[in-house]
């Protein structure tokens, strides 16, 4: 019943380029030496369990009931059925998008990208008899082009899907449930850190990649943290500690890749490199629920309205890289620099996310108006690129009668580059002489419908306005301008298959 | 900073406003008892039925099911196709898993339109067990069969069925007065010439409201060397609303709970009521529609959000699961007034929260605790003290 979530990508290494055209050498190619990411469509296991049995019909069996199914190859012809006796589900989504710019950018035009998600889940009891295990290993196929890269040179990439072209592992993990009421919950292996954490159930609607995994651990985190494309190796454990209260933290491997220089896509292509031999990164969250199991009700005037509130920090061992200085502390863009940023050791984050729903019609419940809010920021300002970034938004469910499983959606997002980044491009204009304006915040609005046309498809005319792009960077074609604000149409469809 | 001041005074003052309405909450009924959930196992069986419904608790040992083991159908097939299960599956509480009783083949001649297992289901002392099917081809009501009510053994071996002009859609729980050798069980119809999910009315743009449902009582003499016999087969209800669904497949009358004096309550979930049916035992000439109720009316609207399973909680109470969220609700009928509800479903990836998961309700044997099953997760929960 519940249609597949959308989550996103975004892949800021391609931002780089616009520095190369500016400078045939400059230390300021640290500065997004590193790639961002947010969360890809997530794919809806139950769906999967919900194969049709149309194994006795022909090879053509599964289009038999294309209208009612839930995933369009039924049941695989017989596989998933016969992985279901041994307690496995498998789903397999493809995301399929075309979109364009019509203004702005470095060029117009458009273009195709896609991603196949392949999940392969036990449960442990339904396999041999073991309460509350689960064993899960993914896989991605990535294809198609990125419009943001090539197009539009932003920071808060226009898909949350664009990455390198490539077929990797993704998470490898099992989980084990424990005490009476499943009260702990602990996970061990190759983690994404965009399944679980910083997530706006609400936000997870749109298309652009913010609305993912969020803009200051995608620009600051080494390799743009362990998201995806991306994972890591850690443990992390969810702790119901009260009625409304839960608690949600994890350590792991400081890094998703073992190069401390090279692009984690390309270093670890496979994604079965599993690195130890990086810092730490440990994250805590708190998540306070409404309604939480148990919480009475009474008939005597209105109902309180669903919410999820969570707090959360980041800390992460890694070097980081200063923004202005070299580690002779010359500003990095003075001829006089060796190039070599100062390194600071570790960088942490603050962060907070809201989910509240607003309105409940009275003659159908499934028509809801939910708000959504997140906002992060990182105090030692000089070590990252990016010190604050946020996101609102409206999304109405079932907003037209009979469209139950249909959502509209608006929202915004703002990132805003550090005071040193900026002093950092001051600086570029000062000692060369070219034209480098500093970067301050970049905007961006996004209207979105999200249409179920049948139990395995959605579609989605998409509708997206950046301002001041990357917060105000030349136009590598047209060097003593800012690259102009743009205008993005797409449309997105997701297919359980 | 001043919003999220305010934000967080906001959410103190919620937090304590719930300890205030929680003390005063004390001594009211049978759900402030209850503070533990837990999820007990999947009822997805080796063949992959989904979308478990009604929840029936052994009374005695029989077969090959002992006492206490809990019965649970499946409605839908390893599809999401809703009218196509075949199932029913048995909880042990002492081995803690799930083992299959029955599994029907998906077509039979005495069962029109094929199997598909609803909340209808009961097991008789005598050792039968009943269950009705309200089957579909293509998962919605368009290719929806009339159905059948059918009869197993203890062993889960089927030894007959039922079918009929009064039988269309077998839906909602079974209740009963069982004396061994004979016995009364009343189950809704939700059928009678329900259309498909797509025809809408132009008016609503919603598929139309049809007010055919029926409750139908079936008194059965039940011979020692034999499965029951219908004697006779009296609506005793007619007149409630059902309505085709895109997700849900149907809405219709799905709880019912007999009272010791022969009145039978009825939830009512497109019109989000109870009502009362008097004299259930023995009338012979139905209730009708009046006043928008089947029946003396008990309580609507409030905290109920598309009722459908319900049976009687210690205190002499009613307790109805919520289709719309995930809420059960406290009701007294003789005060005719809902007491509360608790949360036993929040998952937020429903909206509004356990939207769609709750059906089937039973108590545990030894009244202090209930099963439930949330039909998204295909698992069967306990809630305890």
């Amino acid at each position: 019943m519940t249609p597949p979530l959308l989550q996103y990508v975004s892949n800021l290494q391609r931002l780089v380029p616009w520095l190369c055209y500016s400078f045939a050498f400059s230390a300021s190619i640290f500065v997004f030496s590193e790639r961002a990411h947010a969360v890809p469509p997530r794919v809806n296991i139950g769906n999967a369990m919900n194969a049709e049995d149309e194994s006795s019909s022909g090879i053509f069996g599964f289009l038999s009931n294309w209208r009612r199914t839930s995933n369009l190859l039924g049941n695989m012809w017989g596989l998933r059925s016969e992985l279901g006796k041994y307690g496995a589900t498998l789903a397999i989504q493809e995301t399929s998008e075309v979109m364009g710019n019509l203004t702005g950018g470095v060029h117009r035009g458009a273009a195709y990208n896609g991603l196949t998600q392949a999940i392969l889940q036990v449960n442990t009891q339904r396999a041999f008899g073991w309460y509350g295990g689960t064993f899960n290993v993914s896989m991605e196929q990535i294809h198609g082009r990125s419009l943001s890269a090539d197009n539009l040179q932003v920071f808060q990439t226009a898909s949350g899907i664009e990455a390198d072209r490539s077929t990797r592992l993704w998470e490898l993990w099992f989980d084990q449930k424990f005490f009476d009421q499943q009260q702990l919950d602990i996970k061990i292996g190759q983690q994404s850190l965009d399944q679980e954490y910083m997530i706006s159930n609400n936000a997870l609607t749109f298309v652009n990649t913010m609305f993912g995994w969020p803009m200051v651990p995608s620009a600051d985190l080494p390799g743009g943290g362990p998201a995806y494309p991306l994972s890591t190796l850690g443990a992390r454990a969810k702790y119901w500690a009260a009625t409304p209260l839960y608690i949600l933290g994890g350590i792991y491997s400081g890094s998703p890749s073992r190069s401390w220089s090279e692009d984690p896509q390309k270093s670890n292509r496979s994604g079965t490199s599993f690195p130890l031999n990086r810092g730490v990164m440990a994250i805590i969250e708190f998540q306070y629920v409404y309604p939480a199991l148990g919480e009475m009700v009474s008939p005597d005037g209105p109902q309180p309205l669903s919410h999820i509130y969570r707090l959360g920090a980041w800390y992460d061992s890694e070097p980081f890289a200063d923004q202005y200085y070299d580690n002779t502390h010359t500003p990095l863009a003075s001829s006089d620099s060796n190039g070599n940023p100062k390194n600071h050791r570790g960088a942490f984050s603050l962060y907070a996310v809201i989910d509240q729903m607003i309105w409940r019609s009275r003659s159908d419940v499934n028509r809801t108006l939910n708000i959504f809010g997140r906002a992060m920021g990182v105090p030692q300002a000089e070590r990252v690129p990016i010190d604050f970034s946020m996101n609102f938004g409206l999304t109405l469910k079932d907003p037209l009668p009979y469209r139950t499983d249909d959502t509209f959606g608006i929202g915004m997002g703002y990132t805003h580059v550090s005071g040193a980044l900026a002093r950092n491009d001051k600086a570029v204009h000062r000692y060369q002489g070219t034209y480098s304006p500093a970067q301050g915040g970049e905007t961006f609005v996004e209207v979105t419908y999200q249409y179920q046309f049948t139990g395995w498809m959605q579609w989605q005319p998409d509708f997206q306005y950046i301002f001041n792009p990357s917060g105000g960077i030349p136009n590598p074609i047209h060097p003593n301008r800012r690259i102009r604000d743009e205008l993005i149409l797409g449309f997105r469809t997701n297919i359980a298959l | 900073m001043f919003s999220r001041s305010l934000t967080s005074l906001g959410s103190l003052a919620f937090v304590f406003s719930l300890f205030v309405s929680g003390a005063h909450a004390e001594g009211k009924g049978f759900l402030e008892t209850i503070h533990r959930h837990r999820t007990l196992a999947s009822t997805s069986p080796g063949n992959g039925d989904l979308n478990p419904y009604a929840i029936v608790v052994v009374p005695r040992d029989m077969g090959i099911l002992h006492k206490n083991d809990v019965l649970v159908t499946n409605f839908n097939n390893i599809n999401n196709l809703q009218g196509t299960g075949t199932t029913i599956v048995a909880y042990s509480p002492q081995t803690k898993n799930i083992s299959v009783f029955a599994n029907l083949p998906p077509n039979l001649s005495a069962c029109p339109g094929g199997i598909g297992l609803t909340t209808a289901l009961t097991v008789l002392k005598s050792g039968w067990v009943v269950v009705g099917s309200a089957p579909s081809k293509d998962g919605s009501t368009r290719t929806r069969g009339e159905g059948c009510m059918l009869v197993l053994d203890a062993t889960g071996k089927l030894v007959t069925t039922w079918k009929g002009p009064d039988i269309s859609s077998p839906w909602g729980d079974i209740a009963s007065r069982d004396n061994g050798d004979t016995a009364s069980i009343f189950v809704s119809m939700s059928g009678f010439d329900l259309p498909g999910p797509n025809v809408l009315d132009p008016k609503t743009h919603y598929p139309p409201i049809l007010q055919k449902a029926t409750v139908v009582r079936f008194d059965l003499s039940i011979p020692h060397d034999g499965p029951p016999v219908v004697d006779h087969q009296t609506v005793v209800a007619k007149g409630f609303s059902a309505r085709a669904d895109r997700d849900n497949y149907l809405f219709g009358p799905t709880g019912l709970a007999l009272d010791d004096d022969g009145t039978l309550y009825v939830t009512d979930g497109y019109d989000n009521e109870v009502t009362a049916v008097d004299d259930a035992l023995h009338r012979t000439t139905p209730v009708t529609r009046q006043n928008d109720a089947v029946g003396r009316l008990i309580t609507k609207g409030k905290l109920l959000n598309w009722p459908l399973a319900m049976m009687w909680v210690p205190g002499h109470h009613l307790l109805v699961a919520n289709g719309r969220n995930g809420q059960v609700v406290e009701i007294d009928p003789s005060q005719k007034k809902q007491i509360y509800a608790q949360w036993v479903d929040n998952d937020q990836a429903q909206q509004p929260p356990g939207n769609g998961d709750l059906f089937g309700l039973a108590m545990t044997p030894d009244n202090k605790g209930f099963y439930y099953v949330e039909d998204d997760m295909n698992t069967l929960n306990l809630s305890t003290p």
